[in-house]
């Protein structure tokens, strides 16, 4: 009978967790949950968090305020109920999203019925809440769980746990993590450190204590021994407990040494910690930095083109990072005064750190080695095909390889330079001509001018503006309807809204076409 | 077409940069002679049919001296290697003050020098493809606009005309003139007196044409070539 009802039980609750596991509604909330809490791209979890750390700070000000002056009730329960209401949702939910409970005991409960094992619901219950325990554990839950303790009213000292409030700062700021993250680094030679300090504290409480309990009129117990014991230690000395004896003397002598001794050593235990982590840091936020724009380019390799690159006037108009897997070449990058991190673009985890989603990402593959680009070009394509790729080639053999792995644009520097040689031998004045519109002077610009909504020109017939009186000339037009490029367009071609324009003429003149074509101003810049 | 008389392309070197200059040079109807120091490279030369070529070693100055170099004739240094590439350019500066010398660099310290040892015109091979990356990110329609000019199989052509003795333009102001109606864009002048520099027509020209000037346009093949045949007439076509 009673072996029935615990199978009744038991398939109950797995017919519970089934259902909840394969609920859509669930998961869908508890995906949204998870987003607000921990993804750093959600646009409210910004919102959310301000108004957690407004909660900690009103709260650890209330907690100081309160010290000497009379507290009025609606503070007193805005304090004591609703900031703990808080915490304690925002604790049950991350509980709640630190691991999968019900799809835990499904899984368990699919394993027996495979095997053909009978189901023991103890165990796999067990494993789930093993996962919960697990999370709970951590520091960040405890600090959590502590916060929200200053509710129970019974214990006033239990006001004192305000401050765990506080420590709730850390995941909400990213400077005091990271610094928590860096000293975790050292855990090994902090505890070994910690260890000694502890031994060498009591040994010298221990000494003293024994040696001066029955003369020294200060010291009543072996606490007082021990405080004094770290007091000097640390090299703070009070003064309020001081040995009498000689021998005593001596043990602070001793101790004095070694607290010196390791003060040093923890101060460059900790240094050296962060001069090793402080590259990362730094890196780390440059791609934050960068992942903010909403277009920008990935420059892979530093070498001779990159440099070039970066000498071309246009190039301060893009946000770039450069990326190159040589310390030395980065050092280098750096040194020229560029953004560059040691990192290896063709690796799935480093190209996927950057906002592909958001931004448009435009990787230039420039290193010097043909199978690194093609395969840097791949796994760009391959995390996201709407990433542009733009690769220089060796050899004219290879330019299939780089088309086939999806490079938008592929560029072989020997051929490009051959081809300007050749023209400026066979053609001269052509290549005056484009050396001049494409090194930009002012006096020739070729430039293309966007139709935008705002514009003025749209539904005109190209006949009807008078690009003349602006001393432009208009090349062509790129239709936007079919994607079809019109040379030298007749009159009566109609302007619409997407087409592209590509015009010469005076740089002036083309701003003031650009600008006068604009019926709301600042809204139809490229 | 041009008014001077064109000269040769000495080509000199054909390796990596060498081979595909020389060969679209000869493609594209330039008379080529070539000079090389390896043996095996001017064998390569000869095989592939470049009538003058020649096995010289471009260290020699003496050797270079008797290299069969005219008036007019044009200087390319293309070698692979960039310092004899350097010494090249300083040897032939020397030996032939009065040609015009191009050559192409591939790093920024080489430009530099091969300016000071005397080049007239410098490529840098980086220099051009980093500009052209510019351009594809910034100007990706303008681009493929030149492209298509500097591309074998062009679809359209860049060409200088001499205005003919006797055409309807003589004596016409620039700007009367509608030349899209001849289905070509007229972008410009040369001016002869200006050491055949390319004058812009959006630099605001003002120009009354005479016979003997030559107008830049760019259009179609076909376009420019009915209307070099159109502007020999005494009267502007209606």
């Amino acid at each position: 009978m009673k072996k029935r009802l615990r199978e009744r039980i038991a398939s109950w609750i797995v017919h519970w967790a089934i259902h909840l596991h394969r609920s859509g509604r669930v998961r869908r909330v508890k995906e949204r949950v998870r987003d607000l809490l921990e993804n750093e791209r959600n646009p409210y979890k910004k919102l959310f968090d301000s108004f957690i750390v407004f909660l900690i700070l009103s709260s650890v000000f209330i907690l100081i305020w309160e010290v000497k002056h009379p507290l009025p009730v609606w503070l007193d329960y805005y304090d004591i109920y609703f900031v703990s209401l808080v915490f304690a949702v925002e604790y049950l939910l991350r509980l709640w999203i630190a691991s999968d409970f019900a799809g835990d005991l499904v899984e368990e409960y699919e394993r027996s019925v495979a095997v053909g094992r009978p189901f023991r619901l103890a165990k796999a219950l067990l494993k789930g809440v093993r996962k919960k325990v697990a999370y709970m554990l951590t520091p960040a839950a405890i600090i959590d769980l502590l916060a929200i303790l200053p509710a129970y009213r019974p214990f006033r000292v239990l006001r004192i746990f305000v401050l765990f409030r506080f420590l709730k700062l850390l995941r909400y700021s990213r400077s005091i993590s990271q610094f928590v993250e860096v000293l975790a680094a050292k855990r090994f030679e902090l505890l070994t450190l910690l260890g000694l300090l502890v031994f060498v504290t009591v040994t010298g409480a221990i000494a003293l204590y024994v040696l001066e309990d029955i003369h020294n009129p200060q010291i009543h117990g072996f606490f007082d021994a021990l405080y004094w014991s770290l007091v000097t230690i640390t090299t703070v000395g009070y003064g309020d407990i001081t040995p009498v004896s000689d021998m005593g003397r001596v043990i602070a002598i001793a101790i004095i040494l070694f607290g010196i001794a390791m003060i040093s050593f923890a101060t460059s235990v900790i240094v050296s910690a962060f001069s090793e982590k402080l590259t990362e840091l730094k890196e780390d936020r440059i791609v934050e930095e960068i992942n903010r724009k909403e277009e920008f380019l990935i420059v892979c390799g530093y070498g001779q083109m990159t440099k070039m690159f970066f000498r071309h006037s246009d190039a301060k108009n893009y946000p770039y990072i450069i990326l190159d897997k040589d310390p030395e070449r980065v050092q280098e990058a750096i040194h020229d005064g560029y953004d560059a991190i040691v990192d290896d673009a063709s690796r799935y985890a480093t190209l996927s750190r950057f906002n592909v989603k958001g931004s448009k990402v435009t990787v230039l593959c420039m290193t010097h080695n043909d199978v690194e680009n093609i395969y840097i070009t791949l796994n760009a394509k391959s995390i996201d095909p709407r990433i542009r790729v733009i690769a220089r080639a060796g050899s004219p053999a290879i330019v299939r390889k780089y088309e086939r792995a999806g490079a938008d644009h592929v560029l072989l520097p020997n051929q490009v330079a051959a081809t300007m040689m050749v023209t400026a031998i066979l053609k001269p004045t052509m290549y005056k001509a484009i050396h001049a519109i494409f090194t930009a002077q002012n006096v020739a610009l070729l430039d293309e001018i966007r139709i935008h909504e705002h514009n003025a020109l749209i539904g005109k017939r190209a006949g009807e503006v008078d690009f003349r009186g602006f001393r432009l000339i208009l090349l062509g037009i790129l239709k936007s309807s079919d994607g079809t490029f019109l040379f030298n367009p007749g009159d009566d071609v109609v302007i619409e809204e997407g087409d592209v324009l590509l015009v010469m003429g005076h740089r002036a003149n083309i701003e003031y076409f650009r600008e006068s074509s604009c019926l709301e101003e600042g809204k139809c810049l490229r | 077409m041009s008014a001077l008389k064109r000269g040769k392309s000495v080509v000199f070197g054909y390796g990596k940069f060498g081979r595909s200059v020389a060969d679209d040079l000869r493609e594209g109807g330039e008379e080529v002679f070539l000079v090389e120091s390896d043996g095996a490279r001017h064998a390569e030369a000869l095989e592939k049919g470049f009538p003058h070529a020649v096995l010289v070693d471009v260290t020699d100055d003496e050797a270079l001296a008797t290299l069969p170099v005219e008036e007019g004739d044009r200087l390319v240094c293309v070698m692979d290697d960039d310092h004899l590439n350097v010494f090249l350019v300083l040897s032939l500066r020397a030996l032939f003050p009065h040609n015009e010398i191009l050559a192409l660099s591939d790093s920024i310290h080489a430009t530099r020098k091969l300016k000071m040892a005397g080049a007239d015109q410098v490529i840098d091979l980086y220099a051009v493809s980093a500009t052209r990356i510019h351009n594809i990110l910034s100007k990706p329609l303008a681009t493929r606009f030149i492209e298509g000019f500097l591309d074998a199989n062009h679809k359209y052509s860049f060409r200088e005309i001499t205005i003919p003795e006797g055409s309807f333009l003589h004596g016409r102001r620039l700007d009367s003139v509608d030349f899209r109606r001849y289905g070509v864009i007229f972008i410009g002048m040369i001016d002869v007196e200006l050491g055949n520099s390319f004058i812009f027509v959006t630099t605001g020209l003002e120009h009354k044409l005479d016979a003997g000037d030559i107008i830049v346009c760019i259009g179609h093949d076909e376009d420019l070539d009915r209307f070099e045949r159109l502007i020999v007439w005494k009267e502007e076509p209606q």
